[in-house]
């Protein structure tokens, strides 16, 4: 039974091998690379990779090359439609601009969040640091 | 076991994963593991313009452990069985104790 | 002792025997986060992931402007058919005679 379910693992990621994916992390971090291995864990290997930021409408690349992500901080990883990419509405800009605005877009969220779990905690709801910490 | 056998019974059918960080994403659910980790197919982000990293991703392998919900098909769930099913797990490990 | 007989005698040993019981009838179930559910429980297993159905979802949202960063408390209802709530988001879980 047990080497049935661990097989079920890696027929849902088998597909996805040598493809070009996206992964999202925990920690809110968007890479996109070719998935190269993975094992029952969900951990990863991924080869030429890029770490890509998003805000708004905009977007920016940082080359960070091969990755060996733990699966714990996998939030999802997708294929990556390459027609549908080409068509997309998002601008690139330089990597030094998109760090400045996601800087200051997260100064902004991060003294938003403090205030909506200090109200949502006086509420009697359960908001915790780890939560806090998942900006994802 | 339980619920990793019932969405077993659900494969084929458009579900709605809603994942810890308000997320949401409908697709065909095309598999699961004993993990509840979920691949989708044909999906749909419900918030499309909240999530542009997601335009260009047709399918998806969801970790298990950041979903919060699953909204199904009500037409496809047999409570009934589900009911029985729960009833009979909860006795399962009881009796094992003893 | 003997308070605890009728419990026993109705198959309760456990905390996870009470949610047994609710099985079929409408419960209420507080998670982490801004949330709270009301439905009718269909299923749970021992992490105590669950099918609800008839679900009416509450979420308590917090608006905050951002120039006097004063907050606005906001309850968003939301209703689901049938609904899979994974375990590990469950803070309590209250019979019927609560919800």
């Amino acid at each position: 039974m047990d080497s049935f379910q661990i097989f079920t693992t890696s027929t849902s990621l088998v597909d996805s091998v040598d493809k070009k994916l996206l992964v999202v992390l925990r920690d809110g971090r968007k890479l996109i690379g070719i998935l190269r291995s993975f094992d029952q864990f969900a951990n990863l290997v991924l080869q030429d990779t890029i770490e890509r930021i998003y805000v708004g409408d905009a977007y920016g690349d940082i080359p960070r090359g091969i990755f060996i992500i733990r699966g714990e901080n996998v939030v999802l990883l997708g294929e990556i439609d390459l027609d549908k990419e080409d068509e997309s509405p998002l601008r690139e800009v330089p990597v030094e601009e998109i760090l400045q605005v996601q800087r200051e877009e997260m100064e902004l969220r991060v003294k938003r969040e403090k205030i909506k779990n200090r109200m949502l905690s006086d509420q009697g709801f359960s908001v915790d640091q780890a939560e806090f910490g998942d900006l994802y | 076991m339980l619920f990793y056998s019932f969405f077993k019974t659900l494969v084929g059918q458009p579900v709605t994963v809603e994942l810890k960080n308000d997320l949401a994403i409908t697709g065909v659910l095309v598999s699961v593991d004993q993990f509840l980790n979920i691949k989708l197919d044909n999906i749909k982000v419900v918030d499309e313009e909240r999530y542009p990293h997601m335009l260009a991703v047709k399918n998806c392998f969801i970790r298990g452990s950041v979903v919060r919900y699953v909204q199904l098909p009500a037409p496809s769930v047999d409570t009934a069985l589900l009911q029985d099913a729960a009833r009979r797990e909860r006795q399962q490990p009881a009796a094992a104790r003893r | 002792m003997d308070e605890h007989a009728p419990l026993e005698s109705a198959g309760i040993e456990e905390p996870l025997d009470l949610v047994r019981l609710s099985l079929d009838e409408r419960i209420y179930v507080k998670l982490r986060g801004d949330r709270e559910l009301r439905g009718k429980l269909h299923a749970y297993d021992g992490h105590l992931n669950m099918v609800l159905g008839d679900v009416e979802e509450t979420i308590t949202v917090v608006d905050v402007n951002d120039e006097t960063l004063e907050e606005v408390i906001r309850i968003v209802k939301r209703n689901c058919e049938m609904l899979f709530v994974r375990g590990d988001g469950v803070i309590l879980v209250s019979p019927p005679s609560r919800a």
